[in-house]
């Protein structure tokens, strides 16, 4: 009877990867394209129809994840590279790969990633329970009595735009000062106004839409696709600027496919793809040669609002990761005595 | 064939065994000690908040023990003692934690129990006040969830026992003069402490790797396992190998404690009993408040699946601060079932899940076959072998998995496996092996070697024997180890996400895929879908085990 249930179950297995395979199949002949990319689903979907479309001998298959997860699984299939685009993720992240030899030239100039998209910091808000008028109009404000206790953070140790955010604080420190001391100082106050630091962008939603919190720290096109999803949120660009994270693509180094990659990429910046990011994914094009007349009227008003930070990328690459380190062990939960 | 011959043979593949063990569960966590001894060590134990992280990893681990038992304990004794309306049901239905679906399973406790949840909204509305009356955060938020999810384990493992007890044993005990408190203490007891002792190694072992109640409740709360992600993130390769070795030692100094208080005086029931009756409770209004008792508690228990479904059943966006979603409708899974793309993730669990179960129990079949029939030399190194899984996070297991099968070095026995279709049911099975191979062992122990005896000399061959004898004596043990290592095997996270690529993207990868994109009801439908899988799979070994 065993024996009949060990027989079943391998006519069950054989049948499972019959089906998976069928569902995989799809790609009778058609040459894969391995998109590792953290534009989650929407995007991803869409861009792989279009490119499809345009290319029927392809066939795009994009996994999506964190573009820290990305660097990880770069690093750990380096001996066996099973992806042929990074596609998202900040520039910070992407001179690390390029230090440690994971990317591939990605256009005809020999670059090793290319940015697609800016992403600016921004100050959100949950716009049923704060005015937009009260609403914090700089990075100062946010430390403001009133906010105590109201401000969600999502865990910076695990976020691009929070990382960026913090190294502009501490770059601000070292350009007026020439030392970082004021620019912990102010995290430290910062922390003390921290209610919590969310580990996942997705909880970080959640707990600002059912008013945990009321205030966080968020990027744009992320801010932009929840309020689009119907989220009661606002945001603005803090007065005195804000860092502009430049959102990148690249080849991995030994992918299979290069040749094909490189085009997904030169594709991705024409600028009939950045327009079409802008209208249907609220992607802030990077390119600055687009026709204003074509682009929608929320990156028209984004222009006209956002006041970009002076970064020193270069410098917060090198010693991002001590700054961080510093932060974790010496600022985070000290803010509140 | 000379008996000595077959001795030889069966120290072969003993041997054999071993190496393949030996292989695939300690020379990847010698991969990741070798890397770790690149770190600064020093750095390393000058850091306060390193040695905080470890004792908190310890302390809490301890403290799951103690509340799952606690739970979990008491429960088996009034479901496997005591008969009232709805016993059977409701003693299927007080299992389900264990299948509660990782993260989504805990954002369903935070749907329910966190500072904006159903049950504090509730409190809130009836009470009156602005502020929530409490915050899920910490380390008592962790507990609660460990102490939820975990309690399965000793209640599962007590009924097992349980049900195994010779009822002449307890009433010699109460002929002698024992009272009930008595027998329960130096009889039952005693007699249950291999159950007792296994259940309390799966919680700590469980608790020590747990990430995603941590990671979602922690807060300021740092653990091991948090800690290697952030080290991790923040491009520290090295220290992050090396806390992970550290939380190792400490998940082997665990696990080698609580093997210790098992003890070489084990007590073995004797004789082919009967476990002792169902006492019946016979006054009727005791009998109704117990059946209330018994579903009350069946209710508690079960609100977080029910807020599983509920939160699968809410539209995005529109459950904002109302303690009670407005509107329902079924458009998560609608979204679910319109595109193959997303059905494909279940598809490869299931497959993956069934092949490394399969394995898995071959694996203990032969291990069992050569500790408990043949008795081979080896048969320590075996015993041990198999339960050492257990004691290695899934973490872990992943970043060792990843670092040594990304290299082609036949010589050193090191393959590309990372990114192809093998790598994730290897993982699967080596999580499995203590899960199987400790039913199997013990199904062996009970197997009357009498009757493969009598097929012997009735001439039936090795084969022959092994099909139409062993195998169906042991399918209980077949059926409860199964069941266990596919449930494990589908529900894994933490070694998956590190491993899975495009062809085997398993269902744990597609329920944080959809919370990434914040669709919190896509993924709640992904995970209420999990759960019914992995409830019928434990009927389905429980009948088969019968």
């Amino acid at each position: 009877m065993a024996a009949c249930a060990v027989g079943w179950l391998l006519r069950a297995t054989a049948t499972l990867q019959l089906c998976a395979l069928l569902l995989a199949a799809c790609s009778d002949g058609r040459t894969p394209l391995v998109i590792y990319s953290p534009h989650g689903r929407d995007l991803l979907t869409q861009f792989e129809r279009r490119f499809e479309a345009a290319h029927p001998d392809v066939d795009v298959r994009w996994l999506d994840m964190g573009s820290q997860e990305v660097l990880e699984r770069l690093r750990s299939e380096r001996a066996n590279p099973q992806a042929d685009l990074w596609f998202g993720g900040p520039h910070t992240l992407f001179m690390r790969a390029a230090r440690d030899s994971l990317l591939e030239a990605t256009d005809p100039s020999g670059a090793l990633f290319v940015s697609v998209y800016r992403t600016p910091a921004v100050i959100a808000y949950n716009a049923a329970a704060v005015p937009a008028a009260e609403a914090p109009r700089d990075w100062d404000d946010v430390l403001a009595p009133r906010w105590r206790g109201r401000v969600l953070i999502r865990d910076p140790m695990a976020s691009g735009t929070m990382r960026s955010i913090f190294g502009m604080i501490v770059g601000r420190s070292i350009r007026t000062t020439g030392d970082t001391a004021a620019g912990f100082a102010w995290l430290r106050r910062l922390d003390g106004q921290t209610k919590e630091y969310v580990f996942n962008p997705a909880l970080l939603t959640e707990k600002l839409v059912r008013q945990e919190g009321t205030v966080t720290l968020w990027e744009l096109a992320d801010l932009l696709t929840t309020m689009h999803k119907g989220r009661p949120l606002g945001f603005l660009f803090p007065a005195s600027g804000t860092p502009v994270i430049d959102d990148a693509i690249a080849v991995v180094r030994g992918a299979g496919h290069a040749d094909l990659a490189r085009r997904f990429a030169a594709w991705v910046v024409s600028p009939e793809l950045q327009l079409l990011a802008a209208r249907e994914q609220f992607r802030l094009p990077a390119r600055t040669d687009l026709p204003p007349e074509s682009l929608p009227a929320w990156v028209r008003e984004v222009e006209a609002t956002l006041r970009p930070e002076p970064m020193d990328w270069e410098l917060l690459e090198a010693r991002g990761a001590e700054w961080m380190i510093y932060w974790d062990r010496q600022v985070r939960g000290t803010g509140r005595r | 064939m000379s008996p000595g011959r077959w001795a030889g043979r069966g120290n072969a593949a003993a041997l054999l065994l071993v190496a393949a063990l030996v292989w695939l569960a300690v020379y990847p966590l010698l991969f990741v000690g070798s890397e770790a001894l690149r770190a600064d060590i020093a750095d390393f134990a000058a850091q306060r908040s390193e040695w905080s992280a470890l004792w908190a990893s310890l302390w809490i681990s301890a403290a799951s023990v103690a509340l799952a038992a606690a739970v979990g304990v008491p429960l088996a004794f009034v479901f496997e003692r005591y008969d009232f309306p709805g016993r059977r049901l409701l003693g299927s239905l007080v299992a389900l934690p264990a299948v509660m679906p990782p993260l989504v399973g805990v954002i369903a406790f935070l749907f329910l129990y966190g500072e904006s949840g159903f049950v504090a909204r509730t409190v809130r509305a009836v009470l009156g006040g602005e502020a929530s009356p409490w915050r899920l955060q910490g380390p008592a938020a962790i507990l609660l969830v460990h102490g939820y999810s975990m309690y399965v384990y000793f209640y599962l493992f007590t009924r097992a026992g349980l049900a195994k007890l010779d009822a002449s044993m307890l009433e010699a005990a109460a002929s002698l003069g024992a009272g009930g408190w008595a027998s329960v203490r130096r009889v039952t007891l005693p007699l249950l402490k291999p159950a007792l002792v296994g259940a309390a190694l799966l919680t700590f072992m469980t608790a020590l790797a747990s990430f995603s109640a941590p990671y979602v409740f922690g807060g300021g709360f740092r653990v091991m396992t948090t800690q290697i992600v952030a080290t991790k993130l923040n491009g520290d390769l090295p220290m992050a190998m090396l806390e992970t070795s550290a939380l190792t030692v400490v998940a082997l100094a665990g696990f080698a404690l609580i093997r210790r208080t098992e003890g070489s005086r084990l007590v073995v029931s004797v004789g082919k009993g009967t476990p002792p009756a169902l006492r019946v409770i016979a006054d009727p209004v005791a009998r109704r408040l117990a059946a209330l008792a018994g579903w009350l508690l069946a209710v508690v228990l079960l609100l977080p699946h029910a807020t599983l479904i509920l939160v699968s059943l809410v539209p995005a966006g529109t459950w904002t601060t109302e303690a009670i979603p407005p509107r329902l409708s079924l458009t998560n899974y609608g979204a679910l079932f319109s595109e193959a793309e997303r059905l494909r993730p279940l598809l490869n669990s299931l497959w993956m899940a069934v092949v490394a179960t399969l394995a898995a129990l071959a694996l203990a079949v032969a291990a069992g076959h050569l500790v408990v029939r043949r008795r081979v030399a080896l048969r320590p190194a075996i015993e041990a072998l198999l339960m050492l899984p257990w004691a290695v996070p899934g973490t872990v297991l992943a970043i060792a998995l990843a670092t040594l099968f990304s290299a082609r070095s036949p010589w050193t026995l090191r393959w590309v496996l990372v990114g192809t279709l093998a790598i994730l049911p290897v993982a699967y099975l080596i999580r499995s092996l203590p899960l199987t191979g400790r039913a199997l062992l013990a199904g062996y122990r009970q197997l009357d070697p009498a009757l493969e005896e009598a097929a012997q000399t009735l001439g039936a061959g090795r084969w022959k024997r092994m099909r139409r004898v062993t195998l169906p004596l042991l399918k209980p043990a077949l059926a409860a180890g199964g069941a266990l290592a596919f449930v494990t095997a589908l529900g894994d996270f933490v070694t998956s996400i590190l491993l899975y690529t495009y062809e085997t993207r398993p269902i744990s990868i597609e329920i944080l895929s959809s919370l990434r994109l914040g669709d919190v009801g896509v993924a709640a439908a992904c995970g209420g879908g999990r759960v019914l899988v992995s409830a019928v799979a434990l009927g389905v070994g429980a009948r088969a085990g019968r």
